[in-house]
């Protein structure tokens, strides 16, 4: 795609890069990410601690200036447009730092409405109740769940048409995390808006999520639409006869011979029925496909994490 | 797919006056002290003045008080604030240069209103006690070469002059703490570490002064003299900023025969304290931009 | 809650709504006229894009399995097609897991459908009399 970018909301990617690059020092952060989000989608980011999910969401916030390449929410680049960019932007970094440490929760969200010209203090107000914030508290004297939920409601009182969360239940009780997704859920439904979530946590977003972007090693491993992901990413129960081998092309799909023993579960990445056929056509039986959740399905494209 | 209007960035006006609020509020514990610790020595002195009966002059420039005062209001300005890094400061909806500036100019204005009630206070202070405040003033001039001892003057060489009232020396403490504050404020926005450049230059300085008193060719000491008096007490240097130079040059001398005066080395004039003032102010406002520059937006290359 | 979805349903989230609305009013869950909880109420619920919701939704009011009422949200159609057509798809369903299941354990079709009718039987005197008066009033 090329970088050029008609400003206005439709006509084309709520939220997207082109080809970013980054690096500090000898650490390749992103190596080239793509990174394409249709409006009114829940954008999944997965990756591993250092793949580059945070620097890209830094990077939409022109929070980092990245070596190469451009990025653009709801058609306004950036860098060049920062601030009207970031006014349609609700975020959540990724460390627990809420501005100002001597504010109250009250003051800071004073402080905040001030900048965003559709913060509606009602809404704030219903928010900081739903999320339980002790709002008389000065902002440093907060547990980190605490301002963690304070900086969702920083993020969602303007109503944002996007918004970019970092690890939004990190630091949070696991009640907790259930609940703040699901007041996420209540807030899309009265503002829409289009949300790219960066998290480890994948199996509390597996319901929320219908895109899914795996990073990996500074490269999106995949992304795709979760329907898509789901239907291609399955996983086969085989059996081999004695002495067998991998042909090359199951192999790049991932089959790898695991135990010893003539049944094998193999993960594949492709269309159902041509992998039956090459599994068929290798000599080996098919005995069954199964469904992955989606953390398991992305977990296909990091190999290095996981022992199948 | 819909068509909604995009939000819009809030209008300067409404930022300035928000940094107006917020820097006012991280202001508010410091002044609360300051102004305690200001009304108790404003009641000792008033007190001891009027037992004494001592006339206190009018001369707002005199005091450095609101040069320290500007130096050191940036720290208080961007406490608590991650001036470099992902804060939240910047990831607010603002061009980010321009929002570091909008926090200096609002600091600058809690600045000006404390610098006027600090002049009024000296205002009544002479009114109170009966001292000069437009009228003209006697006073004892001297010229003394630069490495000369402040003793055993001859009281011939000094003359007694009429100086007259001048009025627009009562903008030097404005003058003074905005230059002094522009300048600590581009220290503290454009360096992330503005304590080792402070530690850095207070270092040097006593290095200087140090060779100046210790080294044995007279010729260094002169050389090196001539280069502080430049930085600090010269016609341009910091204390035409800070005081149009009443502090350097307004001195204490013994005579020859006993009696110890005070002196002036020289008549500040108000043409100098212009030039050296737009000078510094200058040199600050340069300064303040390049920092602000270092945190704005837009591509790289 | 009447609607609970299976993290490893390969299948559309909207379509997986869609099944369980349908689901609800074949077992009795959901009767017509019943109200459905709202877009906004579901979505926190199941922590799902309400877009989604919507879409599922909107399916199944195309379908006349439901309709909006005007202010007041969305509710099961009086016509909703009889359990009948629904109870056969829902009973299909089953079938082919129960199959697939069967194979998985090395039980042919023709064996685990005269187990099935053994197990059936002996089930018959245990349970409870069978579910013919739907308890609404529990759910929802």
């Amino acid at each position: 795609m090329s970088g050029s970018m008609q400003t206005g909301p439709e006509g084309g990617w709520a939220v997207a890069t082109h080809g970013l690059r980054k690096r500090y020092g000898a650490q390749t952060a992103l190596d080239g990410v793509d990174l394409r989000v249709p409006e009114g989608a829940v954008y999944v980011l997965i990756g591993a601690n250092g793949a580059g999910k945070s620097t890209t969401l830094k990077v939409l916030m022109n929070l980092e200036r990245p070596d190469v390449g451009t990025a653009a929410i709801l058609g306004l680049d950036t860098a060049a447009q920062g601030p009207r960019a970031r006014a349609q932007t609700g975020y959540v970094p990724e460390r627990h730092d809420a501005g100002n440490g001597w504010m109250t929760g009250a003051q800071l969200l004073r402080h905040a409405a001030a900048y965003y010209p559709s913060w509606e203090h009602a809404y704030a107000e219903r928010l900081a109740r739903a999320f339980e914030l002790p709002l008389g508290r000065r902002a440093g004297g907060l547990s980190k769940g605490e301002v963690r939920r304070l900086q969702l409601v920083l993020a969602l009182a303007h109503r944002p048409p996007v918004l970019l969360l970092d690890e939004p239940t990190d630091g949070l009780d696991p009640l907790a995390r259930n609940r703040t997704l699901s007041l996420l859920a209540e807030h899309l439904a009265d503002s829409p808006a289009t949300v790219v979530i960066s998290t480890h946590h994948v199996h509390e977003v597996e319901s929320l999520a219908d895109h899914v972007g795996v990073l990996r090693q500074g490269r999106l491993a995949a992304q795709m639409p979760r329907d898509e992901l789901q239907r291609t990413v399955l996983r086969y129960r085989v059996q081999l006869p004695e002495g067998w081998r991998a042909p090359a092309d199951l192999q790049a799909a991932g089959a790898v011979r695991t135990r010893p023993g003539r049944e094998v579960q193999w993960t594949l990445v492709g269309d159902r029925r041509e992998l039956a056929e090459r599994i068929a056509q290798a000599g080996a039986q098919l005995r069954e496909v199964t469904p992955l959740t989606l953390e398991d399905a992305a977990l296909a494209f990091l190999p290095d994490e996981v022992s199948r | 797919m819909s068509e909604t209007a995009l939000h819009s960035t809030p209008r300067p006006r409404d930022v300035l006056r928000e940094q107006l609020r917020t820097v006012g509020l991280a202001l508010r514990a410091p002044a609360t002290v300051a102004t305690v610790l200001a009304a108790g020595v404003a009641l000792l002195v008033a007190l001891g003045l009027a037992k004494s009966g001592t006339r206190i002059d009018f001369h707002p420039e005199l005091s450095m008080v609101p040069g320290i005062a500007g130096l050191v209001l940036p720290l208080a300005v961007w406490w608590g604030e991650e001036r470099f890094g992902p804060g939240f400061f910047w990831t607010l909806p603002v061009d980010r240069g321009r929002h570091a500036l909008t926090r200096v100019a609002a600091g600058w204005m809690w600045l000006m209103t404390a610098v006027l009630a600090f002049v009024l206070w000296l205002l009544v202070l002479a009114l109170l006690t009966g001292g000069n405040v437009l009228g003209d003033e006697t006073v004892r001039v001297v010229s003394l070469p630069p490495l000369a001892p402040a003793v055993g003057i001859d009281p011939a060489a000094v003359r007694t002059a009429s100086r007259a009232a001048q009025p627009l020396f009562w903008l030097v403490p404005f003058t003074a703490a905005s230059g002094a504050y522009l300048l600590a404020s581009a220290l503290a926005l454009g360096t992330r570490r503005p304590l080792r450049w402070i530690v850095g230059c207070v270092l040097g300085f006593f290095l200087v002064l140090g060779t100046v008193e210790g080294a044995r060719a007279v010729s260094l000491r002169l050389a090196l003299t001539r280069v502080l008096e430049a930085v600090f007490s010269g016609p341009y240097g910091l204390d035409a900023l800070l005081t149009a130079r009443s502090e350097s040059l307004h001195t204490v001398v013994t005579l020859a025969t006993g009696p110890t005066v005070e002196v002036w080395r020289g008549l500040p004039t108000t043409g100098d304290w212009a030039a050296a003032t737009l000078l510094w102010t200058a040199a600050g406002m340069i300064a303040l931009w390049l920092a602000a520059r270092r945190h704005g937006e837009g591509r790289r290359g | 809650m009447l609607v609970s979805l299976d993290p490893r349903d390969a299948r559309p989230l909207y379509l997986q709504i869609m099944d369980e609305v349908r689901r609800a009013i074949v077992v009795g869950s959901l009767r017509p006229e019943d109200p459905l909880p709202s877009v906004r109420e579901l979505a926190s619920e199941l922590v799902v894009n309400p877009r989604t919701v919507s879409q599922a939704y909107n399916e199944l009011e195309r379908e006349g399995v439901l309709y909006v009422r005007r202010g007041q949200g969305t509710f099961v159609s009086p016509g909703a097609r009889s359990g009948d057509d629904e109870r056969r798809a829902l009973g299909r369903a089953v079938a082919k897991r129960a199959l697939l299941e069967a194979r998985r354990n090395g039980v042919g079709a023709e064996e685990l459908m005269r187990i099935m009718g053994e197990v059936a039987a002996e089930e018959e005197g245990e349970l409870a009399p069978a579910v013919s008066a739907p308890d609404h009033g529990e759910e929802g």
